[in-house]
């Protein structure tokens, strides 16, 4: 720092403890507590960045960087494979994508795999949570039941369920004893994907089933007596005390669950690969096949950073709509 | 405090955004830390020699077979026994995770692996990324130890690329029992009257209906190594032509008639839709399939089974001409390696030395590129029986006069993949002409990187 700057800095400090010096104590004492709120100051600036630092180093180099190295590898081109060396091109590889009617395809689909998996996961996560603080028999034991798939590792869920969704699996001997017609499920590409959501929406509703329970718990008991006192119905006592609020575990929960399903990838890549017909070509699970699979490294990361920017949108759109001052009248505290 | 709350929420969604970035390209990340190891350290060019005597090393192997299983333990075994200087670490991957797992390697450019399984077809796509070692001058003195195909599979042009450790053939198994049971005649092991594939379905429709499982079974399905011989016995090409073998050529009349085919023996319930090349063998081991197309590795499992087997030549369309698979691996070597000179005498025991290391010591009945490998590979216990002995015979004929290569094009591994799938696509039920015409473009888009 040059001394021109510490002056400087020091002078705004000056300022701000004149101000409250000159409103709380007698001028005479000013000169002193300068000096001792200005070293006070700067001692806890330097321990703040002590504390922060390893933090700091840590998202850096784990996060911003390799997002910036995302960014740079997507402006430049290069022979599939790791070895040779890309050259800058500015926007090339995002033409080419764009260029590419499959791609548009593979954007379409994965937004319209978000719009219904996300508000489907968290409607049926809501609802449960509203069973299962309940006063209902064994809740610790239903709700128990529901988080179990969020334990089980996704690969293990995904290998059950792909093996219970064959042809000759356990689900289409059920749907033959009830007397229907068994269903190809992943095998066609009208219903690959959405066996897809069941199997992310069975695996994904227990964990966000949790941060809505405790949300509804911490809910003071005194707004429904209130409401019932104002003789308001479940749906309206829904409506106009729970859900607003819930909306910071709701917000947390939405951005979560979008977030998680936009990089949803095992299943696609353990089941269906992609297929039949792309039908389960996503986003992401189409940047790692270009970038691992036909060692295009610099369109992979053109993908990512696509796939980053849809996602960023959807999230800012989700803080937008559910933004505290729409919050009613006394709901704040 | 709200708003606390909201940068929390704020920076937990920034940050998990940032994971995705951050995660997904942490190989571009770990790509510009190694080149400029690269720039500073191995020098990829450098001269080198296979030595007389063993250098004391350690090499990494990046293979297919598993140690048990696959039996390539005895393999090791056998070097560490003849060059007890050199210890090769092994690592095994399956077939679907091996092309990532090249990639990943030696584009980290840390020299590891030091050698790897390369499928033949894939080395001009391999050798384009820069992923292997011109081996022309160490192993020019050796080429004559391998048949010329095989040879040629390995090479690029006039470089050698790889050492082939290995070749193979296609073979039709049945299952007497089940043929004798539906009273279908036995396919034929006399060229002139091979079986056609139009009579493998009508037999397999007789056998259905009598109450077999699995009519007919391919061994690699969905897989291009097995399934090109049905166009390309139609007249079809490969898959593609023009300049480099770089424009797509799968929706001729050849590949959407046989690929019809292909798609009819699922529809109509005479091969099983799920199952994955993984679990065939055992579906045939088990009694299941009255036919089986598949490699002669299949022949150890087949010999140590109860099953009442035979072995025919690979069928063909009435209208067309019999074709084979073949072409198997190679070993190609990481252009980073520290240990060129220990990874080529590795190389050479595997491939040349007492007719192939790798095909005398393994016991499956993996077919040699070597020459003199043909001698002890055919006295093998697998071939002794009467089918064995059937089984060497047809092995001998198809690989010199039906055998057909994979396409060549440096393009081959994304040509793979979406051909794979657009053959799993029909086995799933959609017209084959869509699906072709879906992976034609697809090819289109992939190959516009190499134009």
């Amino acid at each position: 720092m040059t001394p021109k700057k510490r002056y400087k800095f020091a002078r705004v400090k000056l300022t701000r403890a004149g101000v409250r010096n000159g409103l709380d104590g007698p001028a005479v004492a000013r000169p002193r507590a300068l000096f001792k709120s200005f070293s006070r100051e700067r001692h806890d600036l330097i321990w703040a960045t002590v504390f922060l630092l390893p933090a700091m180093v840590a998202i850096l180099s784990t996060r911003v960087w390799p997002a910036v190295g995302a960014i740079s590898s997507s402006l430049h081109t290069g022979f599939p494979g790791g070895v040779r060396e890309p050259v800058f091109s500015w926007f090339d590889n995002y033409l080419r994508l764009f260029e590419n009617p499959a791609f548009i395809e593979v954007i379409v689909r994965t937004i319209a795999f978000n719009l219904v998996i996300n508000p489907l996961q968290i409607a049926i996560a809501l609802v449960i949570s509203l069973v299962m603080t309940r006063t209902i028999p064994f809740r610790g034991l239903w709700r128990t039941l529901v988080f179990i798939p969020a334990t089980v590792p996704i690969v293990g869920s995904t290998i059950a369920w792909g093996i219970g969704l064959r042809w000759d699996g356990p689900v289409n001997a059920i749907i033959s004893a009830l007397g229907g017609t068994p269903q190809p499920f992943f095998t066609s590409a009208d219903q690959a994907l959405a066996s897809i959501i069941l199997v992310a929406t069975w695996i994904g509703v227990g964990y966000w089933m949790l941060f809505l329970i405790a949300g509804i718990e911490a809910i003071p008991r005194e707004y429904y007596e209130a409401a019932k006192i104002d003789r308001a119905g479940p749906i309206r006592t829904f409506f106009s005390i729970t859900v607003p609020q819930l909306k910071r575990p709701l917000l947390f929960v939405l951005v979560a669950c979008t977030v998680a399903n936009f990089v949803l990838f095992v299943p696609i890549q353990l089941i269906t690969n992609g297929g039949p017909q792309s039908s389960t070509a996503l986003l992401m699970f189409d940047a790692y096949r270009t970038t691992f699979g036909y060692g295009s490294r610099n369109l992979g990361a053109a993908e990512v950073v696509i796939l980053a920017s849809i996602m960023l949108t959807f999230v800012a759109l989700q803080f937008f709509l559910l933004r505290e001052d729409r919050e009613p009248k006394g709901g704040s505290k | 405090m709200k708003s606390t709350k909201r940068s929390a929420v704020a920076i937990f969604a920034a940050a998990a955004i940032f994971a995705t970035v951050g995660c997904t390209t942490a190989s571009d990340v770990a790509d510009s830390s190694a080149s400029s190891a690269a720039g500073s350290g191995a020098d990829t060019t450098a001269a080198w020699s296979i030595p007389d005597t063993d250098p004391v090393a350690t090499i990494t192997l990046l293979g297919l077979p598993d140690l048990v299983d696959g039996n390539m333990q005895p393999v090791l075994d056998a070097f560490a026994e003849a060059h007890p200087n050199i210890t090769v670490v092994y690592q095994n991957v399956p077939f679907d995770a091996l092309n990532a797992a090249i990639d990943a390697g030696v584009s980290a450019k840390n020299g590891t692996p030091d050698v790897y399984w390369a499928d033949m077809p894939r080395i001009a796509a391999l050798t384009a990324r820069g992923y292997t070692t011109d081996l022309t001058e160490q192993f020019a003195p050796y080429s004559d130890a391998w048949d010329d195909a095989s040879y040629k599979g390995a090479s690029v042009g006039d470089t050698l690329q790889g050492v082939p450790i290995a070749n193979s053939s296609q073979l039709l198994y049945y299952n007497k029992d089940l043929l004798d049971s539906a009273g279908v005649d036995y396919p034929s092991n006399d060229p002139n009257s091979r079986i056609t594939w139009e009579d493998i379905k009508q037999n397999s429709k007789n056998l259905v209906a009598d109450g077999t499982k699995n009519g007919i079974v391919f061994g690699q399905v969905d897989r291009y190594y097995q399934l090109q011989a049905l166009p390309v016995s139609l007249g079809g090409s490969p898959g593609a032509t023009g300049e480099g073998n770089l424009t797509p050529d799968i929706t001729g009349d050849p590949w959407v008639t046989s690929m019809d085919f292909y798609g009819s023996l699922f529809a109509e319930g005479l091969s099983p839709r799920g199952i994955t090349p993984e679990q065939n063998d055992q579906e045939f081991l088990d009694g299941n399939t009255a036919y089986y197309v598949q490699g002669p590795w299949f022949l150890p499992a087949l010999n140590s089974s109860d099953i009442n087997w035979g072995v025919a030549l690979h069928p063909y369309f009435a209208d067309g001409v019999p074709v084979t698979a073949t072409g198997s691996w190679a070993l190609a070597m990481n252009p980073f390696s520290q240990n060129k000179e220990a990874t080529a005498i590795f190389m050479k025991w595997m491939s040349v030395d007492e007719g192939a290391g790798y095909i005398k010591y393994r016991p499956d009945a993996e077919l040699p590129a070597n020459k003199a490998g043909k001698d002890f590979y055919y006295a093998k216990d697998v071939f002794k029986s009467d089918e064995g002995d059937k089984a060497a015979k047809i092995i001998g004929f198809e690989t010199g006069n039906t055998a057909v290569n994979r396409l060549s094009t440096v393009g081959y591994v994304e040509f793979e993949g979406i051909v794979n799938r657009a053959f799993a696509d029909i086995r799933n039920g959609i017209d084959a002409r869509t699906a072709l015409e879906a992976a034609s473009t697809e090819l289109e888009a992939a190959w516009q990187t190499y134009k």
